[in-house]
């Protein structure tokens, strides 16, 4: 609700749409945000939509499934999209070079040329999980240079 | 807050409107006309002054089968969860006939499924912080500019209404959508009202593809379990 209360007086929506591997955490990180039990999450086929009306403020969180098959219909919710947030399973090594390609990818589309960049280092409790610092230079985040981006674990 | 649609071809279009405090519509439509026509858009929903009567498209003008699999509504404050109903995932033998098996009725009803009752007590009323779920899967098509707009009435009342795009859904996908929003400030009268007159607190859900309505949902509320 805080990020709500921060946002510009004029823009009364705001979009944000969670990217990331299959697997990474993302409808997790949304229902842990939005209070609820995380216990029993299957993978997502499809989105998971979040809206919180507060005071006549909008925020929209979107979250699309994250399989090979899926990644390529993400395209179809790029547009008025405010904020990113890819979320990279931390303990994932196998897949960080992966994890990598499709986020720069994603930075080169021009719907999503205005929005800006969170990543979140997720599943940092897991044994041989990179730090936040580590996932930021095996990612090459530093070379971003298009998007305004921050990175949290 | 305007009342002026925008086109759809702006970039809001991907974003939800809330016709909540428009009340100045440009004119209102009836049921009876709209029942007549062969295709009904969301401009012309939001202008009934009431809620339905019947149904406003049949169940077969859902060509995509689009089919709504959950519905959840929690209070956030407590996290508790307030009602649930799933639709079970369809068996071989007769999945088209189960639609919502709790249902007390023998015999097949055609508006099975889509119709819900919910029954509360008066603390309901109270609440701060609602979140209601919807699930849905899609067939084997994929779909464009889904939009659903829902109106919640008590007589003639509108209490809330909810315009939402979804726009584009994933072929053979499953999807959900919490809309967590501050219940409305209800006068004392109204929700005395509303409690004393169960099921006359009742909804319409239209659900439209490229503006055309392919789904009408209804349900009713009561408020007096408990008492």
């Amino acid at each position: 609700m805080t990020i709500l209360k921060k946002m510009k007086q004029k823009e009364k929506e705001m979009r944000l749409l969670i990217l990331g591997l299959d697997n990474a955490g993302k409808t997790t990180i949304l229902k842990r945000f939005n209070g609820e039990e995380v216990n029993t999450i299957s993978p997502t086929l499809g989105f998971n939509i979040k809206t919180l009306e507060h005071r006549g403020y909008k925020l929209n969180f979107w979250d699309v499934g994250g399989q090979k098959s899926l990644r390529s219909f993400w395209r179809n919710y790029f547009e008025s999209t405010d904020g990113l947030i890819w979320v990279v399973d931390s303990a994932d090594k196998r897949r960080l070079e992966d994890c990598c390609r499709e986020l720069h990818s994603l930075l080169a589309e021009e719907m999503l040329a205005g929005a800006t960049l969170l990543v979140f280092a997720n599943k940092q409790d897991l044994p041989g999980a990179l730090t936040a610092e580590e996932i930021k230079d095996v990612m090459q985040l530093e070379t971003i240079k298009t998007h305004h981006w921050r990175i949290i674990s | 807050m305007s009342c002026v649609r925008k086109s759809l071809k702006t970039p809001d279009a991907l974003r939800s409107r809330q016709a909540e405090g428009c009340f100045v519509l440009p004119s209102e439509v009836t049921e009876e006309a709209l029942a007549m026509k062969g295709s009904i858009s969301p401009e012309e929903v939001l202008r009934l002054p009431r809620i339905t009567e019947n149904y406003l498209c049949a169940p077969d003008a859902n060509v995509y089968e689009i089919d709504f699999t959950r519905f959840k509504i929690r209070d956030l404050e407590t996290g508790t969860i307030l009602f649930e109903i799933a639709k079970p995932p369809p068996t071989d033998s007769n999945s088209d006939l189960e639609d919502e098996p709790d249902h007390e009725n023998e015999e097949v009803d055609p508006n099975a499924g889509r119709f819900v009752r919910y029954q509360f007590t008066p603390q309901f009323l109270k609440l701060k912080t609602v979140g209601a779920t919807v699930e849905f899967t899609i067939g084997s098509k994929a779909v464009n500019n889904f939009r659903m707009i829902e109106r919640h009435f008590f007589r003639d009342k509108l209490l809330k209404s909810f315009d939402f795009e979804f726009g584009f859904c994933i072929p053979n996908s499953k999807n959900t959508c919490e809309h967590i929003y501050e219940f409305p400030t209800l006068s004392p009268d109204l929700v005395r009202e509303m409690i004393e007159h169960p099921f006359e607190t009742r909804s319409d859900s239209f659900y439209f593809v490229d503006d055309r309505l392919i789904m009408h949902n209804k349900a009713d509320y009561s408020y007096d379990g408990g008492i």
